[in-house]
């Protein structure tokens, strides 16, 4: 039982960590684009682009949530 | 609901007994936990901070240290005045905003002082999710607070909006809010005090120190999302147009 507890948790955050990954990448990998493109906007396009990683990143926050709620239960 | 026993109940079993938990003593009925000590000695490191800079202002600084935090304040203030439209409206909130970054910073910056969370009365307060909470229900207050100041009963109407079919979407989203802005404190700051304490467990010496210049951005990059996030909120609750 202790065994899939772990399991879990360690899954919980692993899974929890691919889409706001991938997600953070394609947002960074634009913002660079848009700020080579016109750096007289690089401010600007800093701003939202850590207002929109913040987002992402509360996502990764929740699995690392549940997985500290399962090792708790050892 | 969700904070009150399952989180603690996990932190005080992942922290084991060492960790700092636990109350040191209690005045009249309330105990008084290292988070609380630390966050004394926070208030106090920022009053006295803030008194000799602020001693004797001068219009050309020869005081180093008004100069720096100055140029702190300058720089969180053009932050602030591209997010909420108008630097007359970021200067408005400025007192609430400017308070959230740099306690924030510095209680995100203590959980790196040597011996916290192993030293009795030393504790990143951010590090809990009653801090953190606390600070974003503040936040939710604020918002509705300034949202119904400006815009009077008024301020109502965008709960319905686009179509009244949308109220209980509207409205859980005004809950998720504060509930995303305190985990996300709580989870990145928590979790970075975890890895460092392993990273310890294993070689004390030198081993930890990449991932400390890594809490060192983390706690800035958290403080200042915060600070923009409840900028945001406030921002858009107070906007004359919404969309």
């Amino acid at each position: 039982m202790e065994g899939l507890i772990a399991l879990g948790a360690a899954l919980a955050i692993a899974i929890a960590t691919i889409g706001p990954g991938l997600g953070q990448g394609n947002a960074a990998g634009k913002a660079m684009e848009s700020i080579a493109r016109q750096p007289e906007a690089a401010g600007e396009i800093r701003t939202s682009l850590i207002l929109s990683l913040a987002f992402m990143e509360a996502l990764t926050i929740y699995g690392l949530l549940i997985a500290f709620l399962l090792l708790g239960k050892f | 609901m969700f904070f009150a026993t399952p989180v603690f109940a996990s932190e005080a079993a992942a922290h084991g007994a060492e960790h700092g938990h636990g109350a040191l003593f209690s005045i009249f009925g309330l105990e008084v936990s290292s988070v609380v000590t630390t966050m004394w000695g926070l208030m106090l490191i920022l009053l006295v901070l803030s008194y000799f800079a602020t001693r004797k202002v001068e219009l050309v600084p020869v005081n180093k240290l008004q100069n720096m935090l100055e140029l702190a304040v300058e720089m969180l203030l053009g932050q602030l005045s591209g997010i909420m439209g108008s630097e007359k409206n970021a200067k408005r909130y400025f007192p609430l905003l400017g308070s959230f970054f740099f306690l924030i910073l510095i209680s995100n910056y203590s959980g790196l002082l040597p011996g916290a969370g192993h030293i009795p009365g030393l504790q990143a307060p951010t590090s809990t999710l009653s801090v953190t909470a606390g600070l974003a229900i503040v936040v939710f207050f604020a918002t509705h607070f300034f949202g119904v100041k400006t815009k009077g009963i008024k301020y109502f109407k965008h709960f319905i909006e686009p179509i009244p079919f949308l109220l209980p979407l509207n409205l859980i989203e005004e809950f998720v809010k504060p509930l995303s802005l305190s985990l996300r404190l709580y989870g990145n700051i928590y979790g970075e005090e975890m890895v460092l304490l392993s990273f310890a467990a294993l070689i004390p010496l030198f081993l930890p120190l990449p991932m400390m210049f890594l809490s060192l951005l983390f706690g800035f990059i958290q403080a200042f999302v915060f600070t923009m996030l409840a900028a945001l909120y406030i921002g858009t609750s107070t906007a004359e147009h919404h969309h």
